[in-house]
């Protein structure tokens, strides 16, 4: 891959065409419960929502604030929707805007936390793979898009693993989980051994496991109704790393890296200056209470830097403290194009991130980290 | 060097309310020790923890006798203070509850009130009374504000010089979500009478990932330990967008045990969000970051990323603690913990997070 800019963003969000699903999914068998999008009335409005599993789905069409023309807009109809938004071609300019070289493709509307709110196994099972199918369009389109594959929680696990090699040769660079899968009925914890088998592929396959902001943990205050929505926003997405901060413990104590040496683990939009205090806090407690007597017999701060990675946006914390985290742990994102995104001004936030870092530390950040993990040569 | 621990534990013996509490009124009701645990109002509760002290620091004491006697007894406490260089300890519950949140689930507000006075009386009669080394703290009554503001007057009134309540009130028992004017009185006394207000990490649950299956009694400890300390951050961003410390300017919250090193992203992060939702306006006369430095206090007791971190949260905000006597308390190597954390930093700087800021929260 050519470097033109030396900037590569590991969590971008790539929208998917309004009729992804229609034109994949069996309308003889499906029916209305295909993804599709639906007019409904809102305020004596006419407006335009995602439909899942029959179920119109909260919140606006298409989450693209940042390509719209006022930032805090949030498009009612498809056709408001810039084709830039989910034409793979046409994204391009917006990344050639922006002076990024590639990026890491998270989902966007109408998948919500990572994975599916239907209960039918083979109906979320077709709704995935005709996901990963329109997504790969982006890898198709240009080797500058690395998109995610989503996995069927409620398939047998040879199912899953069957849909993420299937993925992975159709140009997935890796794939999307949520933390807490338990929350999904049917699905086990993500400490479970039944995942090793998951675990086992994705290593064999060299394609890393991606959690995204929150992953689905779901913990934290109940929402108060004195909130408008701009202040729950803030006070909910302000904790957002929590939930990954309070499982990837869970993970390190389970033994799941040491079974699993060289799978590799992605938290996005976590942002990384906690970092320092999580790997200082696991290491104490292992310290403390002796774990390497329990069959915890990696110090799990050497478990993070063998195979975990976290990326920032806008911070200077974890630049300022990189040598704790380790600069070959860390990426860059633009988060395009949600509203926290740095889009169209990311070498501003870049700048002021790096500012005085070494050379060799600024590359690793902003491009070498990510075209080591995901292959990109 | 000095050194104010901002966050130990007493463990409370098996007559702090048996002794205080009317058998006539309250019977069985009254939380006592039976066969190795404890009973509250008919709730079984283990004997608490005092890790630090035992062998296996993972070990839960299985009967009243092999609780060592520094963590219930103050004369003892004192030398093992001594013994790990520590100059003063304030004092947070043990079966009352790490955060002060045991009697907070009992739904009949006459024993609830009586059990929180009985180990608020208990704490200034055994504890401060023996050393001015030890500050204490008083717990409250979880609802209505009003019965704890008027417990913060009396247990102030006595001795008391900070003010432990539950971090999530509404994870207790069915009352209003925390953020709520109704609680405006509670936070009013504890700025009127010049009294940080202490959050403990890790005695709120809901704020926790459940604890994976077929863990080790270890390996459960440390993971318990973690999430404990990371659950503030949750805490954190909500304060800091509630308005109450816009209400409260003069209030101080300690938010004990919570570790440091997630502060310095917390103050870049939430003003963040803060700003990208454009909140700064009115209702919200500062930035998030402005509150924090202005009233929020976070608490180390090992490692050194968050000394490292401390251009970010400040000098200004860092409290030191042992965590004395639990399993993740670093007794009896405190003095070298510290050396570690805070290699390099000024004198100036090190006296400040290590006493000056308590000296000046606890009036010391």
């Amino acid at each position: 891959m050519e470097i033109k800019y030396g900037l590569m963003s590991c969590d971008s969000h790539g929208q998917l065409g309004r009729d992804a699903f229609t034109s994949r999914m069996s309308a003889q068998r499906w029916g209305e419960l295909i993804p599709q999008v639906v007019e409904v009335e809102e305020e004596g409005e006419r407006v335009h929502r995602w439909s899942v599993n029959g179920k119109v789905l909260p919140g606006s069409v298409v989450n693209c604030p940042a390509l719209m023309h006022d930032r805090r807009y949030y498009p009612k109809r498809w056709e408001e929707v810039p084709s830039m938004a989910y034409v793979p071609a046409e994204r391009l300019k917006a990344l050639d805007d922006d002076h990024v070289d590639a990026e890491v493709l998270f989902p966007n509307t109408p998948v919500q936390g990572g994975s599916f709110p239907i209960p039918d196994p083979e109906l979320e099972l077709a709704c995935v793979q005709a996901y990963n199918d329109a997504m790969a369009e982006y890898a198709h389109t240009s080797q500058r898009y690395i998109p995610l594959a989503l996995i069927p929680y409620l398939s047998p696990m040879e199912t899953i693993t069957a849909e993420v090699e299937r993925s992975v040769k159709n140009g997935h660079g890796g794939i999307l989980m949520v933390a807490a899968p338990e929350k999904i009925k049917g699905a086990k914890p993500v400490t479970d051994r039944s995942w090793d088998r998951l675990w086992a592929t994705c290593q064999e396959l060299g394609v890393p496991i991606n959690w995204h902001a929150s992953s689905g943990v779901g913990i934290g205050l109940p929402r108060w109704k004195g909130y408008d929505e701009r202040e729950a926003h803030t006070a909910s997405t302000g904790h957002n790393y929590m939930g990954p901060c309070q499982v990837l413990p869970a993970l390190l104590f389970t033994g799941v890296f040491d079974r699993h040496p060289r799978l590799n683990w992605v938290l996005a939009e976590t942002g990384a200056g906690w970092l320092p205090h999580l790997l200082e806090r696991c290491d104490h407690e292992w310290e403390r209470l002796h774990l390497w007597t329990e069959g915890i017999s990696t110090r799990p701060s050497e478990v993070f830097r063998r195979q975990v990675y976290v990326d920032f946006w806008f911070e200077r914390s974890g630049m300022e403290l990189r040598h704790i985290i380790g600069a070959d742990r860390i990426m860059w994102e633009s988060d395009l194009p949600h509203i926290t995104t740095t889009y169209p001004d990311s070498w501003e936030y870049v700048e002021r991130s790096v500012q005085g870092l070494p050379q060799e530390d600024r590359e690793k950040l902003l491009f070498r980290n990510m075209m080591r993990l995901y292959h990109l040569n | 060097m000095r050194l104010v621990s901002v966050c130990d534990h007493v463990v409370e013996p098996p007559d702090v309310w048996t002794s205080r509490l009317s058998p006539d009124r309250w019977g069985d009701r009254i939380p006592h020790v039976e066969g190795g645990r404890w009973l509250v109002d008919g709730r079984e509760l283990p004997l608490p923890s005092a890790g630090a002290l035992l062998p296996d620091r993972a070990a839960k004491p299985q009967r009243w006798e092999d609780v060592p006697a520094a963590a219930w007894s103050p004369a003892e406490r004192l030398k093992a203070m001594d013994a790990d260089g520590v100059d003063c300890s304030v004092l947070y519950p043990g079966i009352a509850g790490i955060g002060g949140e045991t009697f907070g689930r009992i739904e009949d507000a006459g024993l609830e009130l009586a059990c929180v006075r009985a180990y608020n009386d208990w704490l200034i009669d055994e504890w401060a009374a023996a050393s001015a080394r030890f500050i204490p703290q008083c717990i409250v009554p979880l609802w209505p504000a009003e019965a704890a503001a008027a417990e913060i007057e009396r247990a102030v009134g006595r001795g008391h010089r900070g003010v432990i309540y539950p971090a999530i009130p509404m994870e207790l028992r069915e009352v209003p979500h925390v953020n709520e004017g109704a609680y405006d009185p509670i936070w009013a006394a504890c700025e009127r009478l010049n009294v940080p207000l202490c959050i403990r990490a890790g005695s709120a649950s809901s704020i926790k990932v459940p604890q994976p299956e077929g863990m080790s009694p270890a390996v459960a400890a440390a993971f318990g330990s973690i999430s404990g300390s990371t659950s503030m951050i949750c805490v954190l961003s909500n304060l800091l967008v509630s308005g109450i410390l816009e209400r409260f300017p003069k209030l101080n919250v300690v938010l004990a045990g919570s570790g440091l090193g997630w502060g310095a992203y917390a103050w870049e992060y939430v003003d963040q969000q803060f700003t990208a939702n454009g909140l700064l306006g009115p209702g919200h006369e500062h930035l998030p970051s402005e509150l924090m430095r202005r009233q929020v206090y976070l608490t180390g007791w090992y490692g050194r990323a968050g000394i490292a971190g401390r251009r970010f949260v400040s000098p200004n905000n860092i409290l030191w603690s042992t965590n004395f006597p639990l399993a993740t308390s670093s007794w009896p190597s405190t003095r070298e913990t510290i050396d570690l954390a805070f290699a390099g930093v000024p004198d100036t700087e090190r006296d400040q997070m290590l006493w000056g800021n308590a000296a000046r929260l606890y009036r010391l």
